[in-house]
């Protein structure tokens, strides 16, 4: 990887939301995130998320013919497939919340724009690693979806998709995830990339099926850091960006009351994902992606 | 504590503003999108109770200042306690003080004065003085308090008027006043006491509440007083009445002037009542202004001048509807109306079918000498002129008799009565003489009747006269805003001889006045006395005093009822019922100059003394201080909090204005 010619330093700058923010193309962000988390991955067989090749198989009826070794066949005319390190064969589908809540934070980025920045990385990372990629908006209904495909060009498809999806409206999960359950067949990946702000008793009566089903699950719980640490020194009318409702404050339960409030949502939200064996990770929009692509490589690496 | 201009405690309700305004803060604080209010929930009400709570302090703040505002500009008066004094132990002195128009004497009016500097300056030490001045009516001149200073200067915005002391009046008025003065009560009356000013009753000049009196004389030995007593008018002409007392035996030039113009000029000779005639006057319509002016040195100028209003009005035209223009009922009228004093009206006989309808409107009143002649077209203008406030006296003549319904009235008539009294005349037997109509006519059971109309009376009519056979002489009946009078007999002379009676002159006139419904005016005053601006009906307008002036406000000319008046001459009055003139003219009694007899003045004194009633100590209110005006410390405070809330508001305002998230 250092015949890139970037350095670890420059690479990590690369995974900064503040730096991402000032490439308009999504898909350049997300090659750029994930070439330098690569870059400045800790290379480990445990990992073995590159290219490098790890054994030969029999050929077996109904595999890809692309993948037979043809210089093996050459040589001992049997016919095998060269098999690499990371190849799961498998898929990922990618829900991202698109609602207006997802529209609030920044300077340098919005929970959605992060989100898009997070779920093109994630499919472009999959993509490499030729697992099939799909995606969906929703924020009260589906807006848009792409069923999970490894065909060439299908990557761009999926990219386009998060880049068009715009915050508005409120959330419901129990649409995205309905339709989602009916479509999917096959085992694989779930990445839901969301704030969060709902019912968690709701939330998880949508999402329980899809684990009972064998799907693996990870909640990308996007949050800003003004909602994180508010800091607020007078009061101030806070205006809910999905319900207009405003409920004004003071700076005293801002600094005491409401981060109390917010990790106890958080528990909550991460209690609930462990008992049913879905994975929940924490991620502030001031933080670079890499931390994200880490923990769900490594959720990725204990499901296989 | 009171209030100067209560009114602007209305201002108090701009309180409600910053009540309102503080409402508007608590919703009003600055709006922030927030990605989820679903972890804000609880913390709205416990902040909302903390918001109000703090800003309370500049609430009050606000409010007091408003108020203080509103208190500032309603001027509040304090009066300190130590100026409220108890009871004067050396009691009270008033000065009464003549100012009617027999103090305009030469010299008299300054003694008058002398006499109250000495009456102030004698009273007790520690005494509480008031001092009034008296004519027609009663005036506070200073107020009740132990400053002299303050009492004598008082007395140098005292002048004799025009207007009569009556000092019964007087005596009541101060009387009343005196029950509510700290007691004794010594009352100075300081007067050039007139024989005249006397009441007609002793007891009217002693009161209950004046412990003492004592009366101060300011005339001195002044005589020879000339005075013109009246005006009289007559037939073209006027003569005046000049009385001359004291004078011995001289002469005295009078001279009539006549809307200004002059009317000749006679001589009066003294002592005694002389009367003067002016004839051949040249007068012009409507009023006239008769001035007489006596040239005579004496001692009171202000009785040598008498004003009067001499009224020129042309007789008005009042139709006779009739079916003969040259028959006798309009001979006997004429001549009964041309016979009125007044000569108001004059008969203008229009045949029935020539008649034109339309210009009833123009008069006030209409004769009919036989309602039995006229036709349904002139019956329904009648009717509606009569309802429409009009006059209507009408007679039924022989053509009435044959019908068997009154015309205008519907009364039924029964023909069987005609001619029944032929063989003997009937007299008028029973009348109504409390009527306005009747009341000032006499010899009316001189009258023989022969023949009548038998006319049933309804129960919408009034009876004002029988014949002594029962049966209804003259009827009236009000129709709308009018009225109509009907006598059930012609004017011929061959039913009745009414027409040739002298109480036939009396009733027309009388009719004529009640049926015109114009009442007569009073055009001459005494100085003093009250002019109804209602006498017809119609209340204010607008008075024009002798000098140009005008008497009433704007406010005032519509809803004035009466005004004072206190100068002598023409005053000009104009009403909703038209313009006319006013004579004012001094009381001939202040011309009167004898004075009272001692014997009747000690009698006087010392009914006073033993007619006051045992007197309560009465606390009453020195009104020695002015109260203290408390606006300008109203403001002072009021600066101080708006400097305290500038200060609270801006520690308020601090935060706030740094308070953007980060």
């Amino acid at each position: 990887m250092a015949g890139l010619g970037v350095n670890r330093t420059t690479a990590r700058e690369l995974l900064q939301p503040e730096v991402l923010s000032r490439l308009k193309n999504l898909d350049l962000v997300a090659r750029s995130v994930v070439e330098g988390f690569l870059i400045g991955l800790h290379r480990s067989p445990r990992f073995g998320f590159s290219q490098e090749f790890a054994e030969y198989r029999t050929y077996n009826e109904g595999d890809d013919p692309r993948f037979i070794d043809w210089n093996v066949f050459a040589r001992s005319e049997r016919m095998v497939i060269k098999r690499f390190l990371g190849e799961t064969n498998s898929h990922l589908m990618l829900l991202l919340d698109a609602s207006a809540s997802m529209g609030f934070g920044g300077p340098p980025v919005t929970k959605l724009r992060y989100g898009q920045y997070l779920a093109a990385s994630l499919a472009y990372l999959a993509s490499r690693q030729h697992d099939a990629v799909g995606c969906m908006i929703f924020d009260e209904e589906v807006r848009d979806f792409r069923p999970p495909s490894s065909r060439a060009g299908k990557l761009q498809s999926v990219l386009h998709c998060i880049d068009a999806a715009e915050a508005r409206t409120g959330t419901k999960f129990e649409k995205p995830f309905d339709k989602f359950h009916e479509q999917s067949i096959r085992r694989g990946l779930v990445a839901v990339i969301s704030d969060f702000y709902c019912d968690i008793e709701h939330l998880f009566d949508a999402v329980r099926p899809l684990a009972w089903q064998g799907q693996d699950v990870v909640l990308f719980q996007v949050l800003d850091e003004q909602e994180l640490n508010p800091e607020f020194n007078a009061n101030v009318l806070l205006e809910d960006l999905e319900t207009g409702q405003a409920v004004e404050v003071a700076p005293e339960f801002m600094r005491d009351d409401y981060p109390a409030r917010m990790q106890a949502h958080i528990d909550n939200l991460s209690r609930a994902a462990s008992g049913i064996g879905a994975d929940h990770v924490l991620v502030n929009t001031r933080d670079s992606l890499d931390n994200a692509l880490r923990n769900y490589l490594l959720f990725r690496q204990r499901r296989q | 504590m009171s209030l100067l201009a209560p009114l602007f405690l209305a201002a108090l309700a701009a309180i409600a503003l910053p009540f309102w305004l503080h409402r508007l803060q608590t919703e009003s604080s600055d709006r922030k999108p927030f990605s989820s209010a679903m972890l804000l929930e609880t913390s709205e009400q416990r902040v909302h109770v903390r918001k109000k709570l703090k800003y309370f302090t500049l609430l009050a703040l606000r409010v007091l200042v408003l108020a203080l505002l509103a208190f500032a500009f309603a001027r509040p008066l304090w009066t300190s306690p130590d100026a409220l004094p108890g009871p004067a132990p050396e009691g009270t002195h008033v000065v009464m003080v003549d100012t009617s128009a027999s103090m305009g004497r030469s010299g008299v009016f300054d003694r008058a004065l002398a006499l109250a500097r000495d009456a102030i300056d004698t009273a007790p030490r520690g005494a509480l003085l008031q001092v009034f001045g008296a004519s027609a009516d009663l005036r506070e001149i200073s107020a009740l308090s132990s400053d002299r200073a303050d009492h004598r200067a008082a007395l140098g915005t005292l002048t004799a008027d025009a207007t009569r002391l009556d000092l019964g009046r007087a005596m009541a008025t101060i009387d009343r006043l005196a029950a509510s003065m700290p007691a004794p009560v010594t009352l100075h009356v300081i007067s050039d006491l007139q024989d005249s000013g006397l009441p007609v009753r002793f007891s009217d000049l002693v009161g209950q509440n004046i412990n003492a009196l004592r009366t101060h004389g300011a005339a001195g030995d002044e005589a020879g007083n000339w005075s013109i007593d009246s005006l009289r008018t007559a037939a073209g002409a006027v003569d005046v009445v000049v009385t001359a007392t004291g004078v011995g035996a001289a002469n005295a030039s009078v001279a009539l002037t006549v809307n200004g113009t002059s009317a000749g000029e006679r001589q009066a000779s003294g002592p005694g009542t002389t009367t003067l005639r002016f004839d051949g006057l040249t007068l012009e319509p409507g009023d006239n202004r008769l001035r007489a002016e006596l040239a005579a040195p004496d001692v009171l100028p202000i009785d040598n001048v008498r004003y009067h209003v001499l009224s020129n009005e042309p007789p008005a035209p009042i139709p006779l509807l009739t079916l003969d223009r040259g028959g006798l009922p309009v001979t006997y009228l004429s001549a009964a109306l041309h016979a009125d004093p007044r000569g108001a009206y004059r008969v203008a006989p229009a045949v029935i079918g020539d008649f034109d309808t339309r210009t009833l409107s123009r008069y006030r009143w209409v004769i009919v000498d036989d309602i039995g002649a006229i036709d349904a077209t002139l019956e329904t203008a009648l009717d509606e002129f009569v309802s429409a406030g009009g006059g209507l006296l009408a007679f039924a003549g022989q053509r009435s008799a044959s019908l068997t319904r009154m015309p205008l009235l519907g009364n039924e008539i029964s023909g069987a009565s005609i001619g029944l009294a032929a063989d003997r005349f009937l007299s008028v037997g029973q009348v109504d003489t409390a009527h306005p109509l009747l009341a000032d006519t006499a010899g009316w059971y001189a009258v023989n009747v022969s023949q009548t109309v038998p006319v049933r009376p309804a129960t919408a009519d009034q009876v004002l006269a029988r014949l002594d056979n029962g049966d209804p002489f003259i009827i009236e009946r009000r129709i709308g805003q009018g009225r109509m009078v009907l006598v059930a007999g012609g004017l011929e002379n061959q039913w009745n001889d009414l027409p040739i009676r002298p109480v036939f002159v009396s009733f027309m006139i009388e009719a004529a006045r009640y049926l015109s419904a114009v009442e007569q005016r009073q055009r001459e005053f005494a100085a003093g006395e009250l002019l109804p601006l209602a006498q017809a009906g119609a209340a204010s307008g607008q008075v024009v005093d002798p000098d140009g002036d005008n008497v009433l406000s704007l406010a005032d000319t519509t809803r004035a009822q009466r005004i004072n008046l206190r100068k002598i001459g023409f005053y000009e009055v104009y009403t909703r019922e038209g313009e006319y003139l006013v004579a004012v003219n001094t009381d001939p009694r202040e011309s009167l100059l004898a004075p009272i007899e001692a014997a009747t003045l000690e009698r006087w004194e010392a009914a006073m003394s033993s007619a006051a009633a045992p007197r309560r100590e009465t606390a009453v209110m020195e009104q020695q201080a002015p109260p203290y005006e408390l606006w300008h410390v109203l403001l002072f405070i009021l600066v101080l909090v708006l400097i305290t809330e500038s200060v609270l508001a801006n520690a308020y305002l601090a935060p706030r204005t740094s308070g953007e998230s980060t």
